[in-house]
């Protein structure tokens, strides 16, 4: 019984992969937004990045 | 025309036959009729000659407790496995094993056309037992003195445990000479959920085969009131709580895996690795106080909806630069608005020389339509750093291997946890056995 569901979740797990493959799934996490006006491309000062003021790094061990 | 009356055909209906026990009169009551060999009277627990009219005194024994108490009543009836029954006998047996005594009960029932059955109840856990109708046969390869298989049917049964069975209490009525004290050699040899049991006495060997039968089934057929008792730890020939094929659900995984490492190639083969874009920057400090950000050319992603790849690389050394990119479409104005870091640090201490970051970083933006697109790049970097080149890569429809690695873990856990369940099942059998896990070299638990 289990085998049987193992096999079908087996295949799931398999089609899944396959579909995200085709349509281009990623493991990265990216903010993603609709609607940008066409203005930025001159104005790129006028688009505000949701990643600015990021606290960075500052140095190794 | 007759009314009323019962027909005259077919079997007569067995009736109980009432008798008195010689030594204390107390009413005793035979119900297979000429099958038993031996009646126990309850009142003063004397063994009687049930083959003889006047109840010849065999044996009478002492008890140690009065609890001792069947938990199916004698003379209860039910249907066990399509055969009608009664119980008519009962007895407590036990082993000695390490010191440590342990207590067992077993049933006779009586069919009077199919004979003589048994049950066997111990921690919970209950057997329906019937004599062999063909001799088993055993392997003669030795192992801690006893054999390490029997055959039986067609079927392989592996050693259990070789024990010396006391029978310490009887009840009811028995179709052997049944005498309290008797010690009697027994062997268990288990295919879950079977098991073959030997049993000698004296220079009589009887071969017993039993499938494991759960307490609630016993409630089920003997109508019993209330719950049977909880079964206690793994029994040696109860079926496992893991009900599959171990072995066969790895060689489904290995298929998976297979399946899944063809899927990896032929995506891979079949990914364009399109650059679609190349282009090094620099950035200076003394900029920044103007805008920082700037656009790219635009360039045209083509074919399917598919994975963006961008990659950044800046010869960064105990410093970091920071870039919030935008990727934005311009036919459309959707974007995918992300941050990517490069830092690379490295130094020596205590502990000797130590790096950490790298001077490339590269991330995958998922599902991208096809069109024209440009970057939107705003750079930071370490105020220390006065100024840096980096080079920023685009590539079209690249594949991602993670997602492969996750599927690999979604096949493997689910194998693992059962093989595990099976193994701590199988384990726990065994420590009761002969044969504890550590002499175990092939118990994984392949319980169809």
């Amino acid at each position: 019984m289990f085998r049987k569901f193992y096999l079908l979740y087996g295949f799931l797990v398999l089609g899944t992969v396959a579909f995200g493959q085709y349509r281009g799934w990623s493991l990265d996490t990216i903010n993603q937004l609709k609607n940008i006006p066409k203005s930025v491309r001159d104005n790129p000062g006028s688009y505000r990045s949701v990643y600015g003021g990021y606290h960075h790094y500052t140095g190794g061990k | 025309m007759s009314t009323g009356a019962p027909p005259l055909s077919g079997p007569p209906k067995p009736q109980a036959k009432a008798l008195n026990c010689p030594k204390c009169g107390a009413a005793i009551v035979l119900r297979s009729f000429g099958q038993a060999e031996t009646v126990v009277c309850a009142s003063c627990h004397c063994i009687l000659d049930a083959k003889d009219p006047n109840l010849a005194i065999l044996q009478q024994f002492e008890i140690e407790t009065s609890d001792i108490r069947p938990l199916i009543p004698l003379g209860t009836r039910g249907k066990l496995r399509g055969t009608d029954y009664e119980v008519i006998g009962f007895e407590r047996r036990s082993t000695q094993v390490d010191g440590i005594t342990y207590c067992w009960h077993e049933y006779v029932l009586y069919n009077p056309y199919k004979g003589v059955g048994y049950l066997s109840e111990y921690n919970g856990h209950w057997n329906d037992i019937s004599i062999c109708k063909v001799l088993p046969t055993v392997d003669h390869n030795m192992f801690g003195g006893s054999s390490l298989t029997a055959n039986y049917l067609g079927e392989s049964y592996k050693h259990f445990q070789t024990a010396d069975a006391n029978t310490d209490f009887v009840l009811g009525e028995f179709p052997w000479q049944v005498r309290v004290g008797e010690k009697a050699a027994v062997t268990d040899y288990v295919h879950p959920p079977r098991v073959l049991s030997s049993e000698q006495l004296d220079q009589e060997v009887t071969w017993s085969i039993g499938e494991y039968m759960y307490g609630r089934e016993i409630w089920e057929t003997f109508k019993l009131p209330g719950r049977p008792p909880e079964a206690m730890g793994v029994y040696e020939n109860q079926p496992s709580a893991v009900r599959t094929n171990v072995t066969g659900m790895w060689v489904a995984f290995a298929g998976f895996v297979v399946f899944l490492l063809a899927l990896m190639s032929g995506f891979a083969m079949r990914a364009k690795k399109e650059p679609v874009f190349h282009e090094t920057y620099r950035y200076n400090r003394a900029d920044s106080k103007a805008e920082a950000s700037f656009v790219t050319d635009v360039f045209e992603l083509t074919g399917r909806t598919s994975t963006v790849e961008v990659k950044t690389y800046a010869p960064v050394s105990n410093h970091w630069i920071y870039l919030n990119y935008a990727l934005i479409n311009q036919d459309t104005g959707q974007a995918w608005d992300f941050g990517r870091e490069v830092r690379y640090y490295y130094g020596y201490d205590s502990d000797g020389s130590w790096t950490e970051g790298k001077q490339n970083d590269d991330v995958v933006i998922p599902s991208v339509p096809p069109g024209h697109y440009y970057l939107r790049i705003e750079p930071e970097a370490d105020p220390s750093l006065s100024g840096i080149p980096y080079t920023v890569d685009v590539t079209h429809d690249v594949p991602v291997y993670g997602i492969y690695g996750i599927a690999f873990l979604a096949l493997l856990v689910p194998v693992i946890i059962i093989s595990f369940r099976a193994y701590t099942f199988e384990r726990s059998r065994w420590s009761e056995s002969d044969h504890p896990p550590m002499q175990l070299s092939s118990s994984s638990g392949d319980d169809e």
